[in-house]
């Protein structure tokens, strides 16, 4: 997976002459540096309340529409009719398909060159799907004018699932694209015969079926925009709910034919993306196209069910999974097969070139020699999507299935999890190593993890605790899950994903200006990662500046250079990379300036990461600033170096960053009703050299809840008939404050060696991670009885029919003790 | 979530509101419009003209009068929550508070208006079967008082007439003798009930001689269980009575399936959910015993 081979000029700065920062030793500069807890620059205006969403930009004569969605999952679309609406008063137009038709703007690209419809034409895919929209004054009134459109289907049967998508009498979802099946595609990964033999030679094999269930990144902002188009300087300005303004630029342009100068996508704050604001939705379209033809601005901004129900979702895969191991607990190989439900398009948000994304990572943090996966994938009559969600393209699925397997690896053979763990991991001194499945993970400690983990938690108590309970017959058993997950964030290389064939570098611009400050525009774009705050950081790291110097810009792409967008933990693996670089292209002008001005050679001068000054070898007194040198750049600028000091780096990182972490759940199952109370959540990470500790926590916090929300709560659930039956925040839960119990974050560091500052990604870890150590966690608490696994999200209601199953179920009147006044003697 | 137009009127008075309701066509009452409100705006109800009822001052109460602890049609959930009169005495009342919705929601929410919105899965309705508590009508003839197990019709309905208004709604005042108790299960904070049980029980002698027990989300409405308060009442209190009462209470439940659990398991957590709540009710009959102490189990967390 390396792309080593592809040098690029930057890659000398990769490692800085000074070794580069080392925050765990030196803990920055003192000025904000890496490693300093500095609060969130953007904080401030969040919590006065004055963020600005694309929901609060208001411009004069701003138009708004409500579109008309399809209340069946599979339909044709007889007729539509809309004179009614465009009688009333404050509609200002109704669009549908032929109207878009003649602006060749009724189909738009996914991400993985399917082709969708913006507002239907023939045939209904899937519930909620977009038929017509109406323009009109206000919000109320669009939604009167929607409730008037008269559309008449015609139904036909749906299918809903990817098992009934397979079978051959199934209806065919996609006859525009002259489909004769629902079938899109079959993936294979790995060494299939290897992994036969290792299988036939091996002493035990374990394998469990687990469904990794349909899950909405649920933004608490729905996606929306304001899209307006300026005749008179014929162009598209569309403020957007983006994470990734550019690569929708660049869409924007191939779909409208509007030249890409001409159309600037503003991405203002953004309330929580998750993956779900990565693809284009027809409702941007729409406004667009609206703006265009009316000359007003159009709004267009999601309620939250049409979130729900018609935006990209995340999961849907229903995989078996295999492992061969010898009788002492070693893995020789795993196998897997997964039955993928990609929607009614093929619109997953991935840009890899692989078509079932990162999954192949399902070896884990195991040192298997034998691999092999093999995926079907399956249209059908539901929203279209997967991927997106706080997960680097599969590997949530991933690392859920190959820490399972472990657990019921373990179950089998009666060991300790821990310990089947640890017999397989990687070794330390392996690193980089090569995966069956043909990746390179660039550096791991994964014993030391472990250990730390299990003696923060003080694991041994727990497992006595454990059997006290089973041995007192407690309404309430314990359960103990790890989850030792290693994750893959950062992409590119750009040889290996791409969004429209634009390879995934990503960019930094910064500019110092003549009194010493800095501004830094970069390619990524935050939704609550605290980019404003750790790329600051990154720059006065590299530069010695104050982090209050330094003012960092993005979203904007009128004025940021070219960037790929934030998901997938890639901001800090590939957008901070080229932060840091630019810093040092910086740098390295600035050094032969304060040769300059300290009137001695080049090579005499030194860097002092320090005290973030130059001087001169072995004379410490005579130094200077880059605030120093930046003015001097401007107001005595040297005879070889033009005036300035700025520099811009694109940068195509070698390889993904391989994150990783060692979790432990501890939960009490009541037997009584099969509720699960999570008792802790230990989450120990390792993203190599954290920037900023604090926002490395608070995103672990967040990651954490959503895994919660995940195992125990979430699913977009689907009728027979392709009715969304969680399509609303009563049906489908998002965890609280009161469903999140106590967390303790850790931390070991393991500097990626590839990376300018030893950085990797961690923003998803917690939400990639956390799933299987709480299910192990529920499985654990039942394994005594012979439960070998729990579906999620684990209800009460499922985890109650594994106990009853198990015959652990209990009734509260069977202990109950009273004492009553009055009560006669016994026997009465 | 845009609601449609409507009209609004905001009486002071009982009367003037009633006249308002006769006079207008098919007006719709708005309480605390926790249920309303959300309604209104996915389009489910629009209302062309609403009668908020939230500036008549005569209807903000919580008091014991008469034999009756009472409620007006503006008393919040919140007020349940906090009043000093719910006690060891109303154990049902004091558990339910701090289980209905979210702290937002219970702070404009009524308890009448969740009655009047007859929703199964409320859990006052059930409360007040298990108190054998009335309504308290006002129409254009008079008032008139409708007893709970008369009142629950069909989900979100009831034998409320289209032009009356709850102005009230009233349990008997409970004895020394006497506890309650609720116990809901649930998937989040916040929200409704998967099941909810009621028991009250009136102890004499160390023998049940009154009890009712009632169900929330298991049937069309909010039901009582009498074959379980046949079984229940002459007995002395015991684990294998309240196992048999459960069993009953499940037998006569008549759940479905959903998004949050099946038929089955709700069926058994009736039966779970009625032991616990008969337990509790008895502690607190009995003054003896954790119930007894705090009232509620959520009072419980943090003491
Ligand atoms: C997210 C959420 C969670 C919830 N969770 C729960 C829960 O767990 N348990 C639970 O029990 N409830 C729950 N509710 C409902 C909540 O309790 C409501 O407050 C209650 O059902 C209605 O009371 P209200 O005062 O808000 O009535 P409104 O919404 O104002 O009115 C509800 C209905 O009753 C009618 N009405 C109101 N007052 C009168 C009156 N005096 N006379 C005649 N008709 C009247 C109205 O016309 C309307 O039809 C929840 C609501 C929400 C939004």
């Amino acid at each position: 997976m390396s792309s080593d081979t592809r040098e690029k000029p930057d890659a000398k700065y990769r490692h800085d002459e000074d070794g580069g920062p080392d925050p765990e030793e030196h803990g920055g500069h003192g000025r904000g540096g890496m490693g300093e807890e500095v609060k969130r620059k953007e904080d401030r205006r969040f919590i006065t309340g004055r963020g600005n969403y694309v929901d609060d930009v208001k411009k004069d004569g701003m138009l708004h529409c409500e579109v008309v969605r399809s209340p069946h999952a599979h339909a044709e679309v007889k007729n539509i009719k809309t004179e009614r609406a465009e009688a009333m008063d404050g509609v200002v137009a109704v669009l549908t398909a032929e109207d878009l038709e003649a602006y060749d703007l009724a189909t738009m690209p996914t991400l993985m060159d399917d082709t969708q419809e913006v507002l239907v034409k023939d045939k209904v895919k899937f519930q909620s799907q977009e038929v017509a929209a109406v323009i009109a004054e206000d919000r109320y009134l669009a939604k009167d004018g929607a409730e008037k459109v008269q559309v008449n289907y015609d139904s036909r049967e749906p299918v809903v699932d990817a098992e009934t998508a397979k079978r051959e009498d199934a209806p065919v979802v996609r006859e525009d694209i002259d489909q004769e099946s629902n079938h899109i595609f079959t993936w294979e990964t790995g060494d299939e015969a290897a992994t036969r033999e290792a299988f036939e030679a091996a002493d035990v094999t374990v394998e469990e079926d687990m469904y990794y269930q349909r899950l909405h990144p649920a933004p608490i902002e729905t996606c929306g925009c304001v899209a307006d188009w300026d005749q008179d300087n014929e162009k598209m300005t569309v403020h957007m709910t983006s994470q990734a303004p550019h690569a929708h630029r660049t869409l924007f342009s191939m779909v409208s034919g509007i030249p890409e100068h001409k159309v600037r996508i503003v991405s203002p704050d953004v309330g929580g993306g998750f993956g779900n604001k990565v693809p284009i939705y027809p409702g941007y379209v729409i406004a667009a196209a609206a703006s265009y033809v009316l000359e007003q601005p159009v709004k267009w901004v999601e309620e939250r069910s049409e979130n729900i129900q018609t935006t990209s979702f995340a999961r849907d895969y229903d995989m078996t999974g295999r492992i061969a191991a010898t009788e002492d607990g070693e893995i020789t190989a795993v196998d897997v097969d997964v039955l993928a439900n990609h929607g009614a398009y093929n619109a997953a948000a991935q840009p890899s070139k692989f078509p079932a994304g990162f999954f192949k990572i399902f070896t884990g943090s195991y040192d298997i020699d034998a691999a092999h996966g093999e995926l079907e994938a399956y249209y059908t009559n539901t929203a279209p999507g997967g991927i997106a969600y706080r997960c680097s393209f599969r590997v949530t699925e991933a690392v859920y299935l190959i820490e399972r397997m472990v657990k019921v690896l373990a179950q089998e053979l009666d060991m300790d999890p821990a310990e089947v763990r640890r017999k397989n991991f990687i070794p330390e001194d392996a690193f980089p190593y090569e995966s069956a499945t043909g990746w390179t993970y660039d550096s791991g400690d994964y014993h030391r993890a472990l250990d730390k983990a299990l003696e923060s938690t003080n694991y041994h108590d727990l497992r006595e605790e454990q059997q006290r309970r089973i041995e007192k017959d407690d309404d309430k058993l314990l359960g103990i899950g790890l989850s030792t997950f290693t994750e893959i964030v950062g992409a590119g290389p750009g040889k290996q994903c791409d969004i429209a064939g634009v390879e995934m570098f990503d960019s930094a611009e910064i500019r110092l200006h003549p009194t010493g400050k800095a501004t830094v525009r970069i390619g990524v774009q935050t939704q609550g990662q605290g980019h404003e705050t750790t790329f600051a950081q990154i720059v006065a790291e590299e530069l010695g500046l104050d982090v209050d110097d330094v003012q960092v810009e993005h979203g904007d792409t009128d004025t940021e250079p070219y960037g790929l967008g934030t998901y997938a933990s890639r901001s800090t693996p590939v957008g901070g990379a080229a932060t840091a670089v630019a810093a040092r292209k910086v740098r390295e002008k600035a050094k032969s300036i304060a040769a300059n001005e300290l009137e001695v050679a080049e090579e005499d001068v030194v860097w002092d990461r320090e005290s973030g000054q130059f001087h001169v070898q072995g004379v410490p007194e005579q130094s200077l600033s880059i605030a120093d040198i930046a003015g001097a750049s401007y107001m005595n600028s040297p005879p070889d170096q033009e005036p300035g000091l700025e520099a811009v780096d694109y940068y195509d990182p070698p390889n993904m960053t391989f994150p990783f972490g060692a979790y432990v759940c501890v939960v009490e199952v009541d037997r009584e009703t099969g509720e699960v109370d999570i008792r802790k959540f230990y989450a120990l990470d390792d993203c190599g050299n954290r920037i900023n500790p604090m926002v490395v926590e608070g995103q672990i916090h967040g990651g954490l809840a959503q895994g919660i929300g995940t195992a125990m709560m979430e699913h977009v659930s689907y009728d027979d008939n392709g009715n969304v039956t969680a399509g609303d925040f009563m049906n489908y839960l998002l965890p609280t404050a009161m469903e999140i119990p106590e967390m303790e974050t850790d931390y070991t560091v393991t500097p990626s060696p590839h990376h300018p500052i030893g950085a990797k990604g961690v923003g998803e870890s917690p939400t990639v991670g956390s799933p299987p150590a709480i299910v192990n966690a529920v499985v654990d608490a039942m394994e005594h009885a012979g439960v070998s696994h729990v579906d999620m999200p684990m209800t009460p209601d499922r985890v109650w029919g594994k106990l009853e199953e198990a015959g652990l179920a209990k009734d509260p009147a069977e202990d109950l003790e009273l004492d009553i006044d009055g009560e006669e003697a016994a026997g009465d | 979530m845009k609601a449609a137009q409507f009209e609004h009127h905001e009486p002071t008075t009982v009367e003037e509101a009633v006249s308002l309701i006769e006079s207008l066509d098919e007006p719709t009452i708005l309480a605390g419009g926790q249920s309303l409100v959300p309604m209104m705006r996915f389009r489910l109800a629009r209302p062309e003209t609403v009668v908020d009822l939230n500036g008549i001052d005569e209807l903000d109460y919580l008091q014991e009068a008469d034999g009756y602890l009472k409620l007006g049609a503006l008393a919040r959930h919140a007020d349940v929550e906090e009043s000093s009169l719910i006690d060891r005495q109303y154990g049902s009342f004091a558990d339910t508070a701090p289980l209905v919705a979210d702290p937002q929601i219970r702070n404009r929410g009524t308890v009448v208006g969740s009655i009047a919105q007859s929703d199964p899965k409320g859990d006052w309705g059930t409360v007040l079967l298990a108190h054998e508590g009335e309504v308290v009508a006002h129409g254009p003839g008079g008032e008139r008082t409708i007893p709970a197990d008369e009142f629950f019709l069909l989900p979100y309905d009831n034998t409320l007439a289209e032009d009356e208004l709850i102005t009230e709604v009233r349990v008997p005042t409970s004895g020394d003798d006497e506890g309650s108790a609720y116990h809901k299960l649930k998937r989040k904070v916040g929200d409704y009930a998967m099941a909810g049980s009621a028991a009250r029980v009136v102890l004499d002698g160390g023998r049940i001689t009154d009890a009712t027990v009632a169900l929330t989300a298991v049937d069309i409405t909010n039901v009582s269980v009498p074959d379980a308060a046949d079984h229940l009442e002459g007995e002395r209190p015991s684990g294998d009575l309240f196992k048999q009462a459960g069993e009953l209470a499940a037998e006569h439940a008549n759940p479905e399936s959903d998004e949050h659990g099946s038929a089955e398991y709700k069926r058994n957590m009736v039966r779970v959910l009625t032991q616990r709540a008969l337990a509790d009710a008895t502690e607190r009959a009995s003054n003896d015993g954790p119930a007894a102490r705090y009232g509620t189990d959520q009072m419980a967390v943090g003491d």
